[in-house]
């Protein structure tokens, strides 16, 4: 049992950034500040600063930090000038893979199965880093197809172009970020770690320089999986961290909600844009294949998340259909609301004027609606009822969109077929500050009941405390070829027994690699392991069975530390007394 | 290479949970390099990809194209309604529009099931092709005209017994030469019933056919019939067993011929058919393919055993080839001038009698049938079948009544009176009725 400590959690959302200190099951302080676009830290600094005058200084404090840096990076195309080596082997162009970045190809094959077909160049790896190097390269990511079932190409690469040029050290290798297969999708993760690496390690030291003299023992980055890793570990795993927000917020709903085991999908309400991700049977959901960003399709391990231009400062849009005014929010930013100083009328305004929210003067807000609906002859009532209307309606939409889309994904088994696990949401959990405007409707709409979480405005900075630390690996055991490999751990090893290989044999074995890696990058292993997918195939030749394929994924899961509710805050609907009526 | 942007949607069921029995070539493992490989490629995230989940065939979608003996139940699995279904969806993306092409990379496979379904022959039990393709009649009118192309390195003689007399659907097949392969059928003789004469083409391919050969039948032959025939809808059957590594075939042909193929044909949909060299063929056939179809530079896709001399056929081969090229564009200029009442004769019905063995089952059957050979329609067929499950010596005795698309009213009328009489006899087990233009589907046990 580890020492008790309080945990800070801070959020750096795109507006505004949160602070929760949280102790035991309790939230003891929240806070909020601006974020600085240029200066990330500057508003977690402020946030810090005020949520840790609670801190007793009794205890040591544990931060766990929710940071765009990554993102923004990404987004806004900061990254350093990076080189890609890669071995391709034959298969798909380069041109058709739509990568946005130049790749090196070098000639080496590794097929399907791990086998080295043709070995690597590795002299024109040493060639190409030198042109690379003399245009600036300041970053490399080496990857090769198929190279989570043999890394044997990026580690050669590795070990020879690094002692010719230590400066590009630690080189970013794919299989050493997932051990899942996509070969276009491991370049864009490899590439884009590759070029954040050294901001995200300027960033680490900063961090380190604003905490020192507290008693912050430890520091954790949210990843975009809900989980968290050491700071020191984002150094050298930087995508990780991308789209930690979403993921944020799902962890706060799971921290904070009533129904912890429930079919739900959480709505997180911002100001611009509003988060949806789906949880079944209490357990957030993932992105088939990876996070995308900035169009860039990666295997990074994401929550299923799916953001929507719509939002408390959106613009609204009415144009005639059938000669009625017809109403539509989004997807762009108006600004802030009327009540709140702007210039053009807003959801948050419709909800002023409605008197659902108090945010600001109802005069205002009823004369911005007012002027709203004077070209189509409606008063203002009319007009916030329409514009809150069209919200509940667009996000009612997209959540089924949400629901179609994750139900049409493809299933490789008769049995998943046949029958599909049922994900549909007994509720809708909100979070955010609009949420208790919009969110009541909005389930009326898709005729399930919801919830408002207690601490809705800072859910996310709670998330961020909640969350705990993930590590995953992949274990492929090939008892016919008789190799087994944990990318994600640099391990190839021969199998000593293959005829007495079992899937029982391989369960136990990718478990303790898991635990194993798991404490390397800091992680404590305690918080149990277990295997979240398995495939195993016989591999018959010739009408005898020759051997077996087994495929494992092994995961610390993301877990939360769930947080007791305020008597007061969070409520729930519809009321069921009223139901029974 | 012609540059096309297309856009493709893939209906992928590998069927990772089902097999024939757990060391058959159709087992569980059949697709899962082939799934490693175009995932590892990246295939799925091009844009214009599209990956679809099958639709699942009801016993209605199923019973258009089959007499089930004795139910629909009994001669299939869950895992070929999904199959079946996963064709039906990629002709109901392309003929909605929602894609330009599509690819039902689906097992177990159909084109040796027949007609009259009793169980499984050559690994088929229901025919994908033709549940999809009566799908598209019903959908989308009768007048549909539909071509299936099929390049399975065996004889399809269950699609070629399904379309034998439909004159709405042009069957042409290349495979290897019957007399050195399974089913043994599949001669250039094999031309279709009397009113559908010459809507059936066989390609029997001598063993050694490289890339060179089957792209040489395929410009010289199919593709100038297609032009001819002016399909709505092409379909390519596309068995990967033309390989030359496939362990049930001598073919020579390779991964990028394959791609090469696919490009030229330009199918509207692929359905998978066969081809059980699952770690050496399908992964880099079933990537040639898909790439083809999404337009993308396919030059590159190469097996790890690839060599200059593989894909090279000998010159015999190539004489053969061009010869038997030559035979068939002549008799497909000849069709309409064929002798059919010297070849059907001139009576009312012509009628025929088969013996067929269902390998993978071990059923042999015994079949009779007669076709009206009708002024006014396809004709109304009566087909009597004997069935003797040699492992278990139970036995099937049927009729059934087959009204064709489009049917004369007195075609119709003699196909439902048969079917009350044959109802009342004490000879049938069974008694069936298809009409697919009511899409009334009867059958009836002896009571």
């Amino acid at each position: 049992m580890r020492n008790r400590c309080d945990i800070v959690g801070i959020d750096v959302g795109g507006t505004n950034t949160d602070a929760v200190l949280v102790r035991d099951e309790n939230v003891i302080a929240a806070a909020k500040a601006p974020t600085n676009p240029d200066n990330l830290l500057e508003g977690a600094q402020t946030a810090y600063r005020q949520v840790v005058e609670a801190h007793d200084g009794t205890s040591p404090i544990e931060l766990h930090l929710s940071t765009t840096l990554s993102t923004n990076a990404i987004i806004e195309g900061r990254g350093d000038p990076t080189v890609v080596l890669a071995a391709p082997g034959p298969g798909m162009s380069f041109d058709d893979m739509g990568l946005g970045f130049p790749v090196h190809a070098l000639s080496g094959y590794i097929d399907h199965r791990g086998r080295e077909v043709a070995p690597v160049d590795v002299s024109a790896a040493m060639s190409t880093l030198k042109a690379a190097c003399d245009d600036g390269a300041k970053a490399l990511a080496i990857v090769g197809k198929f190279s989570h079932r043999n890394p044997a190409h990026e580690l050669q690469i590795e070990q020879e172009v690094i002692a010719e040029f230590p400066q590009y050290s630690p080189a970013t290798l794919g299989h050493r970020l997932s051990g899942r297969p996509n070969f276009p999708r491991r370049l864009a993760t490899a590439y884009l770690n590759a070029s954040i690496a050294r901001q995200q390690s300027l960033f680490a030291e900063m961090v380190q320089n604003l905490i020192t003299g507290d008693e912050v023992e430890r520091v954790f980055i949210l990843k975009a999986d809900g989980g968290t890793m050491r700071l020191k570990e984002s150094m050298i795993r930087p995508i990780e961290t991308i789209l930690s927000g979403p993921a944020a917020s799902t962890m706060g709903a799971k921290a904070l909600t009533r129904h912890p085991g429930a079919n739900a999908v959480i709505v997180d309400i911002g100001g611009t844009t509003t988060d949806i991700s789906v949880q079944v049977a209490g357990e957030p959901i993932y992105d088939r294949y990876g996070a995308e960003i900035s169009g860039h399709k990666t295997l990074v391990p994401a929550l299923f998340s799916r953001s929507i231009g719509l939002g408390g400062d959106s613009s609204i849009h009415v144009r005639l259909v059938d000669g009625a005014p017809t109403f539509h929010v989004g997807p762009r930013r108006a600004g802030v609301p009327v009540v709140r100083g702007g210039s053009k009328p807003t959801p948050t305004d419709a909800a002023v004027a409605a008197g659902l929210s108090s945010l600001g003067s109802r005069e205002l807000a009823t004369t911005a609606m007012a002027q709203l609906g004077a070209p189509y002859g409606m008063d203002a009532s009319s007009v916030a009822k329409a514009v809150l209307d069209a919200f509940t309606r667009q996000l009612a939409d997209e959540i089924e969109a949400v629901y179609a889309h994750l139900e049409s994904i493809p299933a490789y088994t008769v049995s998943e077929i046949l029958a599909p696990p049922d994900i549909r949401p007994a509720m809708l959990i909100g979070l955010g500050a609009p949420a208790p405007v919009f969110i009541p409707p909005a389930a009326d709409r898709l005729g399930i009941s919801w919830e408002i979480l207690p601490y809705y405005e800072e859910a996310n900075a709670v998330g961020a405390a909640a969350s705990q630390p993930t590590a995953a690996i992949t274990l492929h055991a090939d008892t016919m070829l008789g190799v087994l490999t944990v990318p994600e751990a640099d391990h190839v090893e021969r199998i000593k027994r293959p005829i007495t290989f079992d899937i029982k044999q391989a369960r136990s074995e990718a478990i303790a690699w898991a635990c194993r890696f798991a404490e390397e990058i800091g992680v404590e292993a305690s918080q149990g392991v277990s295997i979240v997918e398995e495939e195993s195939f016989n591999v018959v030749r010739g009408f005898y069975t020759a051997g077996h394929i087994y495929s494992i994924k092994a995961q610390v899961r993301p877990q939360v530390r769930r947080i007791k509710a305020a008597e007061t805050s969070g409520v729930e609907g519809p009321d069921q007394s009223k139901e029974d009526v | 290479m012609e540059q096309r942007k297309t856009r493709v949607g893939l209906i992928f069921f590998p069927a990772f949970d089902w097999a024939i029995t757990p060391d058959h070539p159709e087992r569980e493992e059949r697709l899962l390099y082939t799934r490693d490989q175009i995932i590892e490629e990246g295939l799925l995230d091009v844009p214009g990809v599209e990956e679809y989940r099958p639709a699942i065939a009801t016993d209605t979608d199923i019973l258009r194209a089959h007499v089930c003996v004795p139910t629909v139940n009994r001669v299939i699995t869950e895992s070929h309604r999904i199959a079946a279904g996963g064709a039906m969806l990629a002709a109901d993306l392309v003929l909605r529009g929602e894609v330009d092409r599509a690819f039902a990379l689906v097992r177990p496979p159909g084109h040796h099931a027949m007609r009259i379904v009793h169980g499984s022959r050559g690994f088929c039990n229901i025919n994908n092709e033709a549940i999809m393709v009566e799908h598209i009649r019903r959908t989308h009118g009768p007048k549909m005209r539909i071509a299936i192309v099929d390049t399975d390195a065996h004889h399809a003689d269950g699609t070629q017994d399904i379309y034998y007399n439909d004159p709405g659907v042009l069957h042409i097949c290349l495979h290897q030469d019957g007399r050195t392969l399974y089913p043994g059928t599949g001669f250039i003789d094999e031309r279709g019933g009397p009113r559908a004469y010459g809507m059936t083409v066989n390609v029997p391919l001598p063993p050694g056919t490289g890339d060179e050969g089957i792209l040489y039948v395929l410009e010289n032959l199919v593709l100038p019939i297609l032009k001819d025939f002016e399909p709505d809808v092409i379909v390519n059957a596309a068995g990967q067993d033309n390989h030359y590594t496939d362990p049930l075939t001598n073919m020579n042909f390779t991964a990028f011929g394959y791609a090469r193929l696919t490009d030229l044909l330009a199918p509207d949909i692929v359905v998978l058919e066969g081809g059980y060299s699952i770690e050496g063929a399908l992964p880099y056939v079933n990537v040639g393919i898909l790439l083809a179809l999404a337009g993308l530079d396919y030059s590159a896709v190469r097996e790890p055993d690839w060599d200059p001399e593989i894909a090279r056929q000998p010159q015999r081969v190539t004489e053969e080839i061009h010869r038997l090229t030559g035979t068939l564009q002549e008799m497909w200029a000849d069709r309409e001038e064929a002798d059919i009442g010297a070849i059907f004769g001139k009576g009312e019905y012509f009628e025929r009698g088969r013996r067929i063995y269902y390998d993978t089952d071990n059923i042999v059957e015994q079949q009779r049938e007669q076709i009206r050979l009708c002024p006014s329609c396809s004709g109304w067929r009566a087909v009597f079948s004997h069935a003797l499950h040699a492992s278990t010596g139970r036995t099937a005795q049927i009729a059934a009544m087959l009204v064709p698309w489009q049917a004369c009213p007195d075609c119709r009328k003699a196909a439902y009176s048969q079917f009350e009489l044959a109802q009342k006899s004490r000879a049938f087990d069974r008694v069936y009725l298809q009409d697919p233009d009511d899409d009334n589907f009867l059958s009836s046990r002896r009571t």
